[in-house]
């Protein structure tokens, strides 16, 4: 393949040696047959003029002019002599001929032999008689004329032209053929190039339709929603109107717990509405300045609380962070909807880092503050990240999540002009980053101190057992507040464990009721009591009629306030504690 | 003065001067005579005589009968040639007969004791004695030249060959 390759790239240098060669030959063959035409000729005119001579040796004896005339005047049948011409004995001019239009013969007689002049070839003969010479005969013939002869090398001519037409055929062929392959090797660069550009537009295009799409189902369901939510809210707001209204003209007792259930009913639905209110972003914001360095540091108990012991927490925030002017309580839900999401995504430990940092405007945007909530946990798969923020989405356990989280993240920073951005890949951890716009309005210092009625609680130890985290973060964050010391178990079997260490000083537990696992805070309760007798026990539980009497058990309805179960924690401190002050 | 001279001798003495040595005389007779003194020796290159008319190494004869009007232009003709490598001899006579070994003889009236004979017979038309009958070639005079007619069955009959360049001469009679 090379190989012909480099013969056909010598090719017009080979042909142009090949005509070199052949013109050489043809110059030569052409000499050769001119010379060979030249002797032939003078071979057949002296043969002619021979004729002649002999023709005319009787005329020559006799004198007889007219007859040597008649002879010479017969070679006019041939038009190729031009003249002839007879002499006698004393080289006399005897008789002539010439042919119309010609030059004569010369007067005198010309020595034996041939000479060539310009196209003519003249031939002397003796003629003799006898051994005798009595005269000569001069015969001038006209040479083929050149363009003549040049007719009879017309093949070669032909064949000459032949090659030089090939060779310039071949190379206008090679020259044409460069020029193409260079242009097709261009068009296809071009092509190459259009090509990838058209991937890219396509690539960008399929990403801008998908987020657009994205965006429009968002928004879609943000609408769907909201509206659902409103409407049930207004449902809610109607029912628990009509309760009042029906436990204010009840007498009856006992319908009093019915009413008090169907009352929490609506207020769990409230939440969730809430909750969905706030994916719709159509909740009710009290945005103000804040510093997210203060936010994030006053989390930090109720982060370390949210998450496992084997997970640790890094929090990092960039110096001279800007102030964001968002609702600082939907904002705390976010961080920890966040965090609670990282945790359940390390199920075998890991690191939860928190950053916060400055993201200086590029080109037309807003300056913004960026926090991101990252995990080292199992991450996710396309399909599931393009659907979390949609409400109700989960992929935790039936009765674990109830897929409200992210969608809260979402609401809360698109109705705090932000946005959100997940990076997740399995296996390689999720990243949350919340992008919230900077505010020049200045930070106002948090209003009112915390309570700092502490002095009674001081020192107590408090068992809390509570599987959502939330609810357990909040509920500790608010104990911690009042002056406990609180630790904390998911379920039943933890505290137990906790509750078996003799050595572990606790001096009362608070459990919700209804927990994943064999026991339920009613069992743990039961069990709590015979391994610490007299230990004081409060429950709490939306279901009254789950909570069977048990002695020394105080139950907190669902939902309490902090102060309610306060109160109710100093009771069942004071009742109990005293009681079995060695507890 | 060439102007002067009459038509016929001016061809002549043109002739003459071409023939070379046989172009002596000045006057018209002797001319024309000259002329055919030489054109009887310039006969024999063109006539072919059977081998048998020949002695070994024997000369050619060329006989005149009868008047000579030659005279010494005919000796001069010969004079130091050949024919066909023979020497050639000039006889004179009155009258030659059968077998006198004569091979081109000039005559005029009757010679027909020669006929069959291997001999060139030569006469003349214009001659005084008339010409002699039987002859193979006849000397005539056309437009003012010394021409022959040559009698092919004559020549047969004598068994000589004449040449074909000698019968394109020949003129018709």
């Amino acid at each position: 393949m090379t190989d012909l390759a480099g013969l056909w790239r010598h090719t017009p240098r080979l042909t142009v040696l090949a005509m070199a060669v052949l013109l050489i030959a043809g110059g030569m063959m052409a000499l050769a047959s001119e010379t060979a035409y030249r002797e032939e000729k003078v071979g057949d005119v002296e043969v002619q003029t021979r004729i002649l001579a002999a023709t005319v040796t009787a005329a020559l004896s006799f004198n007889d002019r007219t007859t040597a005339g008649e002879y010479l005047t017969a070679l006019s049948a041939n038009p190729e002599f031009e003249a002839a011409g007879v002499y006698d004995g004393s080289g006399g001019l005897f008789a002539t001929y010439t042919a119309p239009g010609m030059q004569p013969v010369p007067p005198v007689a010309e020595s034996p032999g041939h000479h060539f002049d310009d196209d003519t070839l003249t031939v002397s003969v003796p003629v003799t008689q006898d051994g005798h010479r009595i005269g000569s005969v001069s015969l001038r013939t006209e040479l083929e004329p050149f363009a003549r002869r040049a007719e009879r090398y017309v093949g070669m001519a032909l064949l000459l032209a032949m090659t030089v037409l090939i060779v310039l055929v071949l190379g206008a062929a090679q020259a044409a053929l460069a020029r193409a392959n260079r242009d097709l090797a261009e068009r296809a660069r071009d092509l190459s190039g259009a090509n990838q550009a058209l991937n890219a537009e396509i690539a960008e295009r399929e990403r801008v339709e998908a987020a657009l799409r994205q965006s429009q189902k968002m928004e879609a369901m943000g609408q769907l929603t909201g509206g659902i939510a409103h409407d049930f809210n207004n449902l809610l707001q109607a029912l628990s109107s009509c309760l009042q209204l029906v436990g204010r003209r009840a007498k009856e007792p006992s319908i009093q717990p019915l009413l008090e259930t169907g009352q929490q009913a609506i207020d769990r639905g409230a939440k969730l509405v809430q909750q969905l209110m706030a994916f719709a972003r159509h909740q009710t914001l009290r945005p103000e300045p804040m510093d997210v360095r203060d936010r994030l540091l006053g989390m930090a108990d109720l982060l370390t609380r949210a998450i496992r012991a084997d997970i640790t927490l890094e929090t990092s925030v960039e110096p001279g962070l800007w102030p964001v002017e968002v609702d600082p309580t939907q904002f705390e839900l976010a961080i920890l909807n966040l965090t609670v999401n990282a945790r359940d995504a390390m199920p075998d430990g890991g690191r939860l880092r928190i950053i916060a940092c400055n993201r200086p405007a590029e080109g037309k945007g807003a300056d913004l503050v960026q926090v991101t909530v990252s995990d080292t946990g199992t991450g996710m798969e396309d399909e599931v990240k393009a659907r979390v923020f949609e409400p109700f989405f989960t992929t935790k356990e039936v009765g674990k999540g109830s897929g409200l989280g992210l969608a809260q993240v979402y609401g809360f920073t698109r109705q705090s002009s932000g946005r959100v951005e997940i990076d997740s890949a399995p296996g390689r951890g999720t990243a949350v980053s919340l992008f919230l716009p900077r505010t020049a309005k200045p930070v106002v210092a948090p209003a009112g101190e915390r309570a700092s009625d502490t002095a009674r609680t001081s020192g107590r130890r408090l068992l809390l057992v509570e599987d959502d985290p939330i609810v357990g973060s909040m509920v500790a964050a608010a104990l911690d507040e009042i002056g406990y010391a609180v630790l904390r178990a998911a379920n039943a079997e933890e505290a137990l464990e906790l509750l078996s260490d003799v050595k572990l000083r606790i001096d009362i537990l608070f459990s919700d009721v209804v927990m994943p696992g064999r026991m339920n805070g009613v069992d743990l309760a039961h069990a709590a009591r015979r391994l610490r007798p007299g230990l004081p026990v409060v429950l709490t539980t939306g279901y009254s009629e789950d909570v069977a009497r048990i002695e020394g058990v105080r139950v907190l309805p669902k939902p309490y306030r902090v102060g309610t179960l306060a109160e109710l924690l100093d009771v069942a401190l004071a009742a109990d504690g005293a009681a079995h002050p060695a507890a | 003065m060439v102007e002067r001279l009459p038509n016929r001798c001016v061809f002549l003495l043109a002739l003459l001067l071409a023939c070379g040595p046989a172009s002596l005389a000045t006057a018209a007779e002797p001319l024309e005579a000259a002329v055919k003194a030489t054109f009887l020796y310039k006969f024999i290159a063109f006539v072919s005589w059977p081998q048998s008319a020949f002695a070994a190494d024997g000369p050619f004869r060329i006989c005149v009968a009868g008047p000579d009007p030659f005279g010494e232009l005919l000796d001069r003709a010969v004079a130091g040639q050949s024919a066909g490598g023979r020497p050639i001899e000039l006889w004179r006579r009155p009258q030659f007969d059968r077998g006198a070994g004569c091979h081109l003889l000039y005559g005029t009236g009757s010679q027909d004791g020669l006929r069959g004979e291997p001999v060139l017979t030569v006469s003349d038309a214009d001659a005084p004695g008339g010409p002699m009958a039987g002859a193979v070639v006849t000397f005539v005079l056309q437009d003012d030249r010394v021409r022959f007619a040559i009698d092919a069955s004559a020549a047969r009959d004598n068994h000589l060959g004449i040449s074909s360049k000698l019968m394109s001469l020949a003129v018709r009679q």
